[in-house]
């Protein structure tokens, strides 16, 4: 009786709902690796042009690498004059990490100020903040720029460190971060354990904010490390220019001089520290992206 | 252990929109029922009360009276807007949170998320550089008085409510502090939680020599825990006492309300003084009060007027005259039944006990007796409880 119960049961409509969800997903499947391919295929262009010689790339379009790789690489790596590349990644190096870590570092204490603390003008405070990320950087550059040179300013690391640090963008995002995840009973828990106040937030905020510090990290980074305007109106010094700015003088050079396949590999140089940092640290970036959102 | 002491306290909280139209002129008005000044609001007022070293003081009260802001203030986690706070022989009012050596369980935990259990407990002592050796032994002699000690390498979010709330006073025992603030801690634990907890608080007690303020809305709570009671509305003390003492004798209507569950029922009735003896009239139904009763409101010289009755629903039996009223609900509590019903048009509970079987009452009309000495008469002017009506706050009925 029972077994024949079991084969009454109609299982058509189930199957082809099967069928038809296989063939949806293959398709989206598809397109997905359609877009990746998309993504990827500059960067791959980008290594092939880099392993071949500049004669090579003038003659035209391959997907195939060439064998100039290293070739290019010990031309970039010996360059001197206008445009000593192996100075300016140090160069570059220095300023990213130091101005990514003061950032970061002091949007966060920013943030937790104005979150944390009850004073008078405090709204106006956040508006104001905000209102300076409206502002795009070249409109205020004249008058910058005036202020750096009055200063004595200029070809210094710090000029491009310090204006970096007041952030405004990054600070609404730990602002925010800090609204979503860090309730104030902690804050007067820990001063009613005993920590002042800079205590608090240095063993107790800091490292609750591990994932938005880590996005900033890298988003400050990588900011710092693609920035071609500032340095270009600040550094005139040779030894002080940042990779960006060299890579720019390379490329404004004449026909007669001109060497595609090094500026390649100084471009491949160039991206690849970024590259790492989002290869190592998507999981960090993730989750601080998303952290917030759900409560944990 | 420490003695506490708040002298006049008061708070106020600054305006933090624009004053409106209305209130131009600066002068008082009610809102919330909280008073409202041109300064801002009143959320605590004329806060008087003496805690005795190691003593228990529950304060409690319903959402907005000022019981929270009152135990912060001790804290030190807000200003003190007027009088004296004196912890230890010592005004505090302007000493920091964390020299006060006062430490506090939150409502919400407040564990840090990113410490084990370990950790948590021990950084307040690692922050005044404590021996590493000190601060181990204090924190696992804290962890053995409150059984947590195998989850002291557990984060916090790996933990129940319960151990989450033996961790936070744990973190609070660790350093033995003179006081311990606990702004109601059991409120986030579901109901068996909380008993078992409520409990635990009371063996914690005994085993750690501290004086104590507890901060509930929840009057069992209150009435279990607290050496006394500081029953609050509205930014003002209603009544300071043990809690027998303010269960029986409930120094105005929202004290009597407030402490004991189901509420007590209240009617409209009169005092009248016959053959020289007070005696309740309600809807004909007269009971001469008792002799304790009758010497009280002699004492304060009471005239006879129509007053508010308040009965507790265990007070009142079901006899053969009485208050008139028909059942209109039955509640089934096992060893006992509450009859919901009307008499003078108002929800009146019953507690009456199941001995012999459930005698089911829903729809049939009884009568409610009730003897002279569980009566409580509250004026119809102020809602004080006549008995001591010439009485401060602060004072206890010796028997």
């Amino acid at each position: 009786m029972e077994s024949n119960n079991y084969q009454l049961i109609d299982r058509k409509a189930d199957q082809a709902a099967k069928v038809k969800l296989t063939i949806e997903r293959t398709l989206v499947y598809i397109f997905l690796v359609f877009l990746t391919i998309i993504c990827l295929f500059f960067f791959y262009l980008l290594f092939v042009n880099a392993t071949r010689s500049h004669a090579e790339i003038q003659s035209g379009f391959t997907l195939i690498p060439s064998k100039h790789f290293f070739e290019n690489f010990q031309k970039m790596w010996n360059l001197s004059g206008m445009a000593p590349v192996r100075k300016g990644l140090r160069n570059s190096f220095i300023i990213a990490s130091i101005s990514s870590v003061l950032t970061t570092y002091f949007s966060a204490l920013t943030a937790y100020g104005v979150y944390a603390y009850n004073f008078k003008g405090k709204k106006f405070v956040e508006t104001f903040i905000l209102l300076i990320m409206m502002i795009p950087s070249q409109v205020s550059s004249v008058g910058f720029l005036e202020m750096c040179n009055e200063m004595h300013w200029t070809n210094q690391y710090w000029v491009l460190i310090v204006p970096g640090i007041a952030a405004p963008a990054t600070f609404f995002y730990m602002i925010q971060h800090l609204r979503a995840t860090l309730p104030l009973d902690l804050v007067e828990a820990s001063r009613m354990d005993g920590s002042s106040e800079f205590m608090t937030f240095n063993r107790i905020v800091l490292p609750i904010m591990k994932p938005a510090l880590a996005v900033q990290l890298i988003f400050s980074f990588v900011a710092s490390w693609n920035n071609l305007y500032l340095p270009t109106l600040l550094i005139t010094k040779t030894e002080l220019k940042t990779l960006p700015t060299m890579l720019a003088l390379l490329r404004s050079a004449d026909f007669a001089n001109m060497d595609n396949g090094l500026i390649y590999m100084v471009i491949f140089i160039s991206i690849f520290p970024v590259m790492l940092v989002y290869l190592f640290l998507s999981r960090a970036i993730i989750k601080g992206v998303t952290s917030g959102s759900v409560k944990g | 252990m420490a003695e506490v002491i708040l002298k006049d306290i008061k708070k106020i909280y600054p305006y933090v929109e624009k004053k409106t139209k209305n209130n131009k002129k600066g002068e008082p008005e009610k809102k919330h029922n909280l008073q409202i000044t041109d300064k801002g609001v009143v959320a605590v007022q004329n806060f008087n009360l003496e805690i005795k070293d190691g003593e228990f003081i529950v304060l409690v009260g319903p959402s907005g009276c000022g019981k929270s802001t009152t135990l912060r203030m001790v804290a030190g986690l807000e200003d003190i807007t007027e009088g004296e706070l004196i912890i230890d022989g010592k005004v505090v009012n302007s000493i920091e949170p964390k020299d006060r050596d006062i430490a506090m369980v939150f409502q919400s935990y407040a564990l840090y998320p990113h410490m084990t259990v370990y950790q948590n407990m021990a950084y307040s002592l690692k922050i005044k550089h404590t021996p590493k050796d000190v601060i181990d032994q204090k924190v696992r002699e804290a962890a053995r008085i409150l059984n947590i000690e195998e989850y002291l390498d557990r984060k916090p979010r790996s933990l129940s409510g319960g151990q989450r709330q033996r961790v936070a006073i744990g973190r609070a025992i660790v350093r033995n502090p003179k006081v311990l603030l606990m702004d109601e801690p059991l409120s986030n634990l579901d109901a068996k939680l909380r008993n078992q907890m409520r409990a635990e608080i009371i063996k914690l007690r005994k085993k750690i020599n501290t004086t104590f303020i507890y901060v509930t809305h929840d009057q069992i709570e209150a009435m279990t825990l607290g050496d006394r009671i500081v029953i609050m509305r509205d930014g003002f003390i209603q009544q300071i006492g043990t809690p027998q003492d303010v269960f029986d004798y409930p120094r105005n209507k929202f004290v009597s309300g407030f402490i004991g569950s189901p509420q007590m029922n209240y009617f409209d009735g009169k005092l009248l003084i016959e053959d020289g003896k007070y005696v309740v009239d309600v809807d004909g139904y007269k009971v001469t009060l008792s002799e304790a009763k009758q010497e009280r409101l002699t004492a304060n010289k009471i005239e006879p007027q129509d007053v508010c009755v308040g009965i507790r629903p265990d007070h009142m039996v079901i006899g053969k005259e009485g208050l008139e009223g028909m059942v209109d609900v039955s509640e089934l509590m096992g060893t006992n039944a509450h009859l919901h019903m009307t008499v003078q048009n108002k929800d009146t509970i019953v507690i009456v006990p199941i001995i012999n079987g459930y005698n089911d009452y829903v729809g049939k009309t009884v009568k409610l007796e009730f003897t002279g000495n569980l009566v409580h008469l509250f004026s119809l002017e102020n809602d004080k409880n006549l008995e001591f009506i010439n009485e401060n706050v602060y004072s206890e009925v010796e028997e």
